[in-house]
């Protein structure tokens, strides 16, 4: 499979070329930018096609085979699988909208060419997490992806909350990653591997107590990473910090790459059946039900709006989280299936509708300048075509049914009443929360105007158009909901369970 | 067993929704005592807030509709658990570790007890 | 033998977390940051080291191993700490950056005093 270099290559290349390109103008810059992001959405797409068509693909850098004769196979692989292939698409696609969205939004901010190299390399961290099946390779990735999103989140540093958000996701999250690279290191101290493969092959032929004290170190950092309570609280200040194209790309693609994706990959095709599944599963429920309730209830209360996105946001983790984790404590029956398809479909969903309602702020607080929810009122009537926007995403995100959100919603729902009704009621709690924060944004836009919203109007072209696109996504995802999950997700969820075919494609050679 | 839902489903049970919306709305005015066409009776009323009234000294937040009392219910309802989530949220970098350092003693507990 | 290396490796990452947990002020956690991740860098080092028959190993020489006579240190371990400290040296550079403009909206580097965000 030969396109798959080219995944990083054009990224990459696009991101160092940036600050030369830059000199030429504006127009090249901006052009540059959404040329760059635009192949590689395409490449991503072709990825995607060619994984769903084909099946999981390897890439090797370095040795072919496995087998070494006369010296060492030294070698890194890259393994897709459909679980893989879908978080590549959904990165390259969400990551192509926020860079449209910034050419109008970013407009009157300085030094976009260190914008646009940092946005780029973001993006180039996050595809690398989803193709990657090395240890060490996740991790530089990993943080490629972080140090990129801490510059990111500080970027106006002009601002005390730009600065005082980088700060405390930076140091926090440093640690977090030290604790992930301990874990690491512990792992090929044992087991003397860092391809995931091997070490899911060694682990069941010998998962010692080291091997379990670094899956908890894996654990808890990728936890943080990706803002389940009670370790969300950066989430809070970081995201609501950042641009709001920026926002999109945290709250839509950061934590669920670098956190939940991970957090599957490893617990399904790295540890699997070798350790406890049900100890693991049942470990991630209990966070996945405090992380519900605790998001879903922070965010009714906030008064600016896009605190209370990434407080949803955290809630919404809370869901795909007991996805993942019914799966596992379940792992091999149907209701586990299912589980894992719902995590698996409401992470694909949930970064559509957290990058929309992102993007909405933000051509709010373009408009007004503001984002207290006190002063919004009445937007409605000065901003028709981006309320209605709000008003799919808010509907989506609640669980509506014409919408996509519904059908993943109700999967996860469905499979945790049947795994134990108790984890059913608390996410029907945690959306009943989740329902109250929106209709409290909804109410403030379709009241009656304040004078501060009159003179708002509708967000020029390249910020309304990633809104139409993004929408539309949601509408047309929500009319073909069952068709989707069984061609699309339910496999991509028997593909992340499957380790046994995991390790049989590493071994296959490429 | 999981989920039989469509679009299409929805559509069908919108429109019958609206006809029996239509029918309801149809058969209260034919039997009721008479709605009120005009006057403050027609008015919409949202959460406790009419617009048109002026408190005397709350003359800047006149009629509108802010969403900041929408969900005084379940606000006041709940003031207890919501006080103490809100002073959890410390800010503090210092309790943000810890959080870190004590998750992560827990899932290795957990893990080093049961896994 | 006792492996000295290990056991110092550890004391670097808990004299880390306690100073991260501890002090106040950026700068320290900053060095508590990288004290950490020294211990980390440490420990893995010191899993490519192996004494075998006695013999001191050498150098990791990768083309021509097969005649070497004495045994060789782990060449893996030796790039995955490059990679690391590279990236340890940009998290240091970035967090230095953000302390100085932190100092400059806050007057202090009290981390006490960066709570604005909160609830």
């Amino acid at each position: 499979m030969m396109a798959l270099p080219y995944l990083m290559i054009i990224p990459l290349f696009g991101a160092f070329s940036m600050p030369m390109v830059s000199l030429a103008g504006r127009k090249a810059r901006e052009a540059w930018a959404v040329l760059i992001s635009g192949a590689t959405l395409a490449v991503g797409s072709w990825v995607f096609y060619r994984v769903y068509e084909k099946g999981t693909v390897l890439y090797t850098l370095g040795a072919k085979s496995p087998l070494g004769q006369a010296n060492f196979p030294i070698r890194i692989v890259w393994e897709v699988d459909l679980f893989g292939a879908l978080m590549v698409l959904m990165v390259a696609f969400v990551s192509f909208m926020a860079v449209l969205y910034s050419l109008g939004y970013m407009r009157h901010d300085t030094g976009l060419d260190k914008y646009y190299t940092l946005i780029l390399i973001l993006e180039l961290g996050m595809l690398g997490i989803a193709i990657t099946g090395d240890l060490f390779n996740f991790y530089v990735f990993l943080e490629i992806m972080s140090i990129a999103s801490y510059a990111l989140v500080a970027f106006r540093n002009d601002t005390q909350e730009g600065i005082e958000a980088g700060i405390k996701y930076m140091l926090v999250g440093s640690m977090a990653s030290s604790l992930i690279l301990l874990g690491i290191a512990l792992l090929y101290g044992q087991y003397g591997t860092l391809t995931m493969g091997y070490l899911a092959l060694k682990l069941s032929q010998n998962a010692t107590v080291v091997g379990k004290v670094a899956l908890a170190l894996l654990t808890s950092g990728l936890l943080f990473k990706s803002g389940a309570s009670p370790v969300h609280m950066w989430l809070a200040d970081a995201h609501p910090a950042a641009p709001s194209s920026i926002s999109a790309m945290l709250s839509g693609l950061v934590i669920k790459i670098g956190g939940i994706y991970a957090l599957a990959r490893i617990a399904f095709s790295v540890y699997g059946i070798s350790i406890s599944v049900k100890t693991v599963g049942w470990l991630i429920i209990l966070f996945a039900c405090i992380t519900l309730i605790v998001g879903n209830a922070m965010a009714v209360i906030q008064t600016d709006m896009k605190r209370l996105l990434a407080y949803s946001s955290v809630g919404q983790i809370g869901y795909i989280l007991l996805g993942i984790g019914i799966g596992l404590a379940a792992y091999g029956s149907r209701t586990g299936e299912i589980a894992l398809a719902g995590a698996i479909y409401h992470t694909f969903n949930h970064a559509l509708m957290k990058g929309l309602l992102f993007l909405i702020a933000g051509a709010v607080i373009h408009q007004l300048g503001t984002r207290d929810l006190n002063d919004l009122s009445g937007l409605a009537k000065t901003m028709p075509k981006t309320t209605f926007a709000f008003l799919i995403g808010a509907a989506a995100i609640v669980g509506m049914p014409p919408l996509n959100g519904f059908a993943s919603k109700w999967l996860i729902y469905e499979s945790s009443a049947l795994f134990n009704p108790v984890l059913g009621a608390i996410a029907i709690i945690g959306t009943a929360f989740c329902t109250a924060a929106y209709v409290r944004v909804l109410y403030t836009f379709f009241g009656r105007p304040s004078e501060k919203v009159m003179e708002a109007k509708d967000p020029e072209k390249s910020m309304l158009w990633p809104m139409v696109i993004l929408t539309i996504a949601i509408i047309v995802m929500g009319l073909f909901p069952w068709g989707i999950s069984d061609k699309v997700m339910i496999p991509a969820a028997r593909a992340l369970e499957n380790q046994l075919a995991y390790v049989a494609t590493l071994m296959g050679g490429g | 067993m999981f989920g039989y839902w469509d679009a299409l489903y929805f559509l069908f049970v919108f429109i019958i929704g609206l006809i029996l919306a239509y029918l309801l709305d149809r058969w209260a005015k034919r039997s009721g005592m008479g709605t009120r066409k005009t006057g403050p009776g027609a008015k919409i009323f949202i959460s406790g807030e009419d617009p048109d009234r002026v408190i005397p000294g709350f003359e800047h937040l006149e009629g509108h509709y802010t969403g900041r009392n929408v969900m005084w219910g379940l606000t006041y309802a709940l003031k207890r658990f919501f006080t103490v989530l809100r002073a959890d949220h410390t800010g503090l970098l210092t309790d943000y570790a810890s959080y870190l350092v004590i998750v992560t003693a827990f899932v290795m507990g957990v893990l080093l007890i049961w896994g | 033998m006792i492996q000295f290396q290990f056991i110092t490796a550890f004391l670097l990452i808990a004299l880390g977390i306690y100073a991260f947990l501890a002090k106040n002020n950026l700068l320290k956690l900053i060095l508590a940051l990288n004290i950490i991740d020294s211990g980390i860098h440490l420990l893995l080092i010191s899993l490519g080291y192996r004494v075998e028959l006695n013999e001191i190993p050498t150098a990791p020489i990768y083309t021509g191993y097969e005649t070497l006579k004495s045994p060789m240190v782990g060449p893996l371990p030796q790039a995955l700490v490059l990679t690391s400290i590279v990236i340890g040296v940009c998290v240091l550079a970035l967090a230095i950056a953000l302390t100085i403009n932190a100092y400059r909206h806050y007057g202090t580097l009290d981390v006490r005093a960066l709570r604005r965000l909160r609830g």
